[in-house]
């Protein structure tokens, strides 16, 4: 960290301000950036210098300027190499005829198809759920049988330091599984996935999140971190495994395995994918709480921007299909074929009638609690924050990340024996055995270890313990500790490389909190029957918790509403996660949304940035444009798209008027992707001419290469081809989305947030491009602490 | 139905059943006859017929109400007789779950008196038809709103369930089974075990220890075959807390120093690594790049200007 504080300002002016770049100076700046100006070719410096360096300035300064410039990682960054989805539909001329051949008929079919595939998500995704569950049930099992055997074992003939290391060993054997398939096979599994899956739905295209090695690793890595023992829960990975499964299901092929069914091939394209893939995130919800409409709302709040009824209507479908899936398999397992009442993958467990209830004067307390939720979590985002930044800066090798994995479950084993070898509480063993694994150690004959119940046991097991264990099993001091401690163990886990969840470690430390204080309400007020069952808050305190991490609002309602099984607790739930909210975004962001900040993602929000509506197109775009003529020779297309240097993917048409040098009027857009199918089956002007046999190129050419399209560099252009002409008339999409010059930022924001754009053109009033604004454009503004910031673009 | 029944009742009260009444009196026992009765008493015949209620109240009325039926809706004596067999077993069978509530061991003592009961009631409730043609089935239970031998039968059955009495009974249910048996003697042994040492807590801990162990495994081996009952898991709790609490025999806290020189040393790795990857590890950095925005510096200084 220390580099972080040791800030010296380039320019000498001694100022405190970080890594921005202020967009609206006060006097001093003017005149500052006035004098850099006067200086004409170096202005492109002077906005260097608002960068800090990390290091005094040395003799080498100048050399710095010469080359590209490096700063440590930061969450002010936005990479490179993220890319939008092409949500629009290019329109050309292709389009329309395919259009025109279907029939009627075809149209009805792939209505159909779509159901089908739905159904099919739906399916595949409880089963995932379903393997999951049942593996790390049997993992952890095992785990926990071993190490206690061993624990009873020595408790008697002394050796207990023994049982110990055998914990932590078994913990990060565990772990060392699942963070090397993460670290060394597929590392965007690593995490819970939902910032990630967050991001496909805004419509960024993070590379390689949906295929299938990544659901494998996923898969597997989930079920090592939460048998290895670590604050993690398996409820996360659960939506992206969905989304995965989503995403393959309806391209009908797999490109991993290199076979393709030749089904859904009219799929095979971003807008229909992206709908399929929401559809995967709710059957993934659903599958993971058992919370079918809470699935549903979840991809509504997340993908909101780009969203039809019928959708909703089919995206349900899947995600009842996927909780119904689950829930016929795990009663098969469990021995009771038929019986499909048992909920999602954390089973929260029914809440009786009686404990249910609640009264007016406790709504108070309900917003006390959220208001605790929202300070708690912020300090947990705050926390981890620090902690990613220092990971993503120092701990980027895979064999380290490994090794701090390992080392946190060794930790964490370490940890919890400690808590449970000092522990005093204990209490009598149950008639009905609610403790799977009860640990006796030092307690009497007949009696267990209070905080074994927390912490020897899977965390989801430990939730169900919390919610709904009897008055009087845990004293406030268990509870107390246990918070502190798991607290830690949460914000230091969360960001490790293993594919892992943080709903569930959030979910216990408010479930110990909320029980903690409902106990102490009841000391308090000792008359009060209504008061006395702490299951009820720590209910509330789970939701203030995660709420206050993860700040989600309808969908985690709606899935706490359904997790839990009842309704009268919706109101409690929505008034305790509204002020968790409010409280928590006073002082941190989300986790989520701290982590697709630090991973330099270019997420558009809701809406654009307040006190921008003074930017115009003009400065938020960029430019000068790289465009194409409408014949374009291939030498010049194929130079273009090898550029390193400069990666754009869309690129405007245009016809030049008299071959000037000004810019041409525009007549469409055409996509990088396009352009190297048409490079690939050499469709040149000449070509056409002398081979009339020639096959017309369909739109079925341009989806067989979705979505790996392949690199320029693979395709091999002679030098005699380099001559040809290429016409783009026919594939261009001939109406692309413009704005004048002097629209608004927020206006641009709107277009491109509502239709999922890609590329906007920017033309004057004589329909002559003047810039192109990309996603990346318009993700650089955001609203920091002093007023609108720019973030710096950068590779990654 | 109030007025007419009312008027049947009376005349019938008065006049038919009058003789019949005072020979079933003189068989049976007044208070099982009650039960049968109860349901149907009526003010008005006492306010009208001031001159009965001269005699004993109780006996009247329960020889009047009875009498007053017709003979379909009689009880039958062979229902009544099953009915007082079932209320000397009843009492019988309680008290003895009373007299062994403290230290419990109904399972041991009274599942004769419960086994006799479950025969009578089982007679009771069976659809067989006794001498008369008649079933009790119906006459004795199924008659009123309260079904009185029904809940009383329930509770107790209940009661012996949850003690779950059933396992530590043979098959057959009549005697003890042979674990609880053996069960029973090894506690023997362990309970004079304690009481030889008694006053000397750490020679009881040393000697007894064999004998305890052996029981608690004996224990443990029939919590897993589930044949526990309540005698078995109180007298194991008991002794349990006589040996944890009473004597202090329990494992005490005695490695405390390896545990935390362990634990300490596990918390340290952490720090090590974290401190060598940053002193050693290269911090990664961002090479920045500037996008290509042609007008924007003159355009920023315009709005430079705007604001100044």
């Amino acid at each position: 960290m220390a580099n972080i504080a040791k800030k010296v300002s380039w320019s000498g002016r001694g100022d405190d301000r970080g890594e921005r770049t202020p967009l609206l100076n006060g006097a001093e700046e003017v005149k500052y950036n006035n004098r850099q100006i006067s200086g004409g070719s170096i202005f492109h410096i002077g906005r260097l210098s608002t960068v800090d360096l990390e290091e005094e300035i040395t003799p080498e300064e100048d050399i710095v300027r010469s080359r590209p410039k490096e700063i440590p990682h930061n969450e002010k960054l936005l990479s490179l190499k993220y890319e939008s989805l092409d949500y629009d539909n290019s329109e050309n001329q292709l389009f329309l005829e395919e259009e025109r051949r279907m029939s009627h008929m075809g149209f009805g079919c792939l209505e159909i198809k779509r159901w089908v595939i739905c159904g099919l998500i739906g399916f595949l995704t409880g089963l995932i759920a379903c393997f999951i569950d049942i593996v790390v049930e049997n993992l952890a099992g095992f785990k926990y049988f071993l190490v206690k055997q061993n624990i009873v074992k020595f408790t008697e003939v002394g050796g207990l330091s023994i049982s110990l290391i055998l914990w932590a060993v078994l913990n990060s054997a565990f772990v060392m599984v699942g963070a090397i398939i993460v670290a060394f096979i597929e590392p965007i599994a690593a995490g819970s996935g939902i910032p990630q899956i967050k991001c496909y739905l805004n419509g960024v295209k993070v590379p390689r999140v949906v295929r299938l090695k990544t659901l494998v690793v996923k898969v597997l890595g989930v079920i090592f971190s939460v048998a290895g023992g670590l604050a993690v829960g398996k409820e996360g990975p659960m939506i992206h495994s969905g989304a995965v499964v989503a995403a393959g299901v309806s391209q009908g092929r797999s490109t991993s395995l290199k076979k393709d069914f030749k089904m859904f091939e009219y799929f095979r394209r971003d807008t229909e994918k992206r709908d399929f893939v929401s559809a995967g995130a709710a059957a993934g919800v659903s599958a993971a709480f058992g919370a079918p409409v809470g699935g549903v709302l979840f991809s509504l709040e997340e993908g909101a921007s780009f969203w039809n009824q019928m959708l909703t209507w089919r995206i349900f479908f899947a995600s009842m299909i996927s909780t119904f899936t689950l829930n016929f398999f795990l009663s098969i397992y469990h021995k009771k074929p038929g019986e499909l009442s048992s909920p999602g993958l954390i089973n929260f467990g029914r809440f009786d009638s009686d404990i249910v209830e609640y009264n007016l004067y406790e709504i108070p307390l309900f917003i006390i609690m959220g208001a605790l939720g929202g300070l708690l979590g912020a300090l947990f985002n705050v926390l981890n924050y620090w902690l990613t930044i220092f990971r993503i800066r120092y701990v980027h090798r895979p064999c380290l990340q490994v090794m701090e994995s390992m080392l946190v479950a060794a930790v964490t084993a370490t940890v919890s024996f400690a808590m449970i070898y000092f522990s005093n509480d204990c209490q009598p063993l149950g008639p009905d055995h609610n403790e799977e694994y009860p640990l006796q150690l030092f307690c009497s004959d007949g009696e267990y270890n209070s905080m074994a119940t927390a912490f020897f046991n899977t965390p989801e097991r430990s939730v169900r313990s919390l919610f709904h264990n009897p008055p009087g099993t845990y004293n406030p001091l268990t509870l107390g500790v246990f918070t502190l401690v798991y607290f830690f163990l949460a914000v230091w886990t969360y960001g490790l490389t293993v594919s892992a969840g943080v709903f569930i470690p959030s979910l216990l430390i408010g479930a110990a909190w909320g029980r903690l204080f409902g106990i102490l309400l009841s000391f308090i007020a000792s008359s009060q029957s209504i008061w006395a069952d702490p299951g009820k808050y720590a209910l509330i305190g789970a939701a203030a918790q995660l709420g206050g991490i993860v700040r989600m609002t309808l969908s985690l309602t709606v899935i706490m509403v359904e997790a839990t099984g009842n309704v009268t607790y919706g109101f409690p739930i929505m008034l305790v996660l509204m002020t968790a909210k409010i409280v928590g975004d006073y002082f941190a962001e989300g986790l989520y949304d701290i982590h697709i900040k630090l991973q330099s993602v270019p997420f558009l929000h809701w809406e654009a940035p307040h006190t921008s509506h003074w930017l115009t197109a003009r400065e938020v775009m960029s430019s000068p444009v790289t465009c194409f003529n409408q014949v374009d020779k291939v030498g010049t297309i194929v130079d273009v798209l090898s550029n390193t240097s400069t990666n754009h993917n869309g690129f405007p048409v245009v016809v030049h008027s008299t071959g000037s040098d000004e810019p041409g009027k525009l007549c469409g857009l055409i996509l990088r992707s396009q352009l190297i199918v048409l490079l690939k089956h050499k469709v040149f002007v000449e070509r056409a001419s002398s081979r009339l046999t020639q096959r017309k190129l369909q739109l079925k050419d341009f989806r067989d290469a979705y979505p790996r399209f392949p690199p320029i560099q693979s395709i091999h252009v002679s030098q005699d081809e380099r001559e040809c002409m290429m016409d783009l008339t026919e594939f261009m999409n001939p109406t692309p989305y413009t704005v004048p010059q002097e629209t608004s930022l927020p206006r641009v924001f709107k277009l491109f947030r509502a239709l999922g754009l890609r590329h906007l053109v920017v033309i004057d009033s004589e329909n002559m491009v003047v810039g192109l604004v990309s996603r990346k454009d318009l993700a650089r503004y955001h609203l920091g602490k002093h007023g609108l910031e720019e973030l710096h673009l950068a590779q990654t | 139905m109030g007025l007419l029944m009312k008027c049947t009742f009376l005349t019938s009260c008065l006049f038919v059943g009058w003789s019949v009444t005072i020979v079933k009196c003189s068989t049976y026992p007044p208070e099982v006859r009650g039960d049968g009765a109860l349901n149907a008493p009526s003010p008005p015949l006492d306010s009208e017929s001031p001159a009965l209620q001269a005699r004993s109240l109780g006996f009247f009325y329960s020889l009047s109400l009875s009498s007053t039926f017709p003979d379909d809706l009689e009880v039958n004596e062979y229902c009544i007789e099953m009915l007082h067999v079932f209320g000397q077993r009843y009492v019988a069978y309680a008290n003895c779950l009373v007299s062994y509530a403290r230290p419990i061991k109904i399972c041991q003592n009274c599942y004769t008196g419960f086994n006799s009961l479950v025969e009578i009631y089982t007679n009771i409730s069976s659809d067989q038809l006794g001498p008369g043609n008649v079933s009790c089935h119906d006459s004795l239970m199924r008659s009123d709103r309260l079904m009185l031998l029904y809940t009383l039968f329930i509770k107790l059955d209940e009661i012996w369930t949850i003690a779950g009495c059933k396992q530590c009974l043979n098959e057959n249910q009549d005697t003890l089974s042979n674990d609880t048996i053996y069960f029973m003697a090894s506690l023997n042994l362990s309970l004079t075990c304690f009481e030889k040492f008694q006053g000397n807590h750490s020679e009881l801990c040393k000697d007894c220890k064999l004998s305890y162990k052996r029981l608690n495994e004996l224990y443990g081996k029939m919590e897993e075959n589930q044949t526990l009952c309540i005698d078995i898991e109180d007298a194991m709790n008991m002794t349990r807390r006589l040996w944890s609490k009473n004597f202090g025999c329990s494992v005490p806290r005695e490695e405390t120093v390896p545990v935390i020189a362990v634990s300490c040393f596990m918390l340290f790795l952490p720090i090590i690594f974290y401190l060598s990857s940053f002193l050693h590890s290269e911090q990664k950095k961002r090479k920045l790049i500037h996008p290509n925005r042609a007008k924007s510096s003159s355009s920023l200084m315009n709005i430079q200007d705007k604001f100044s």
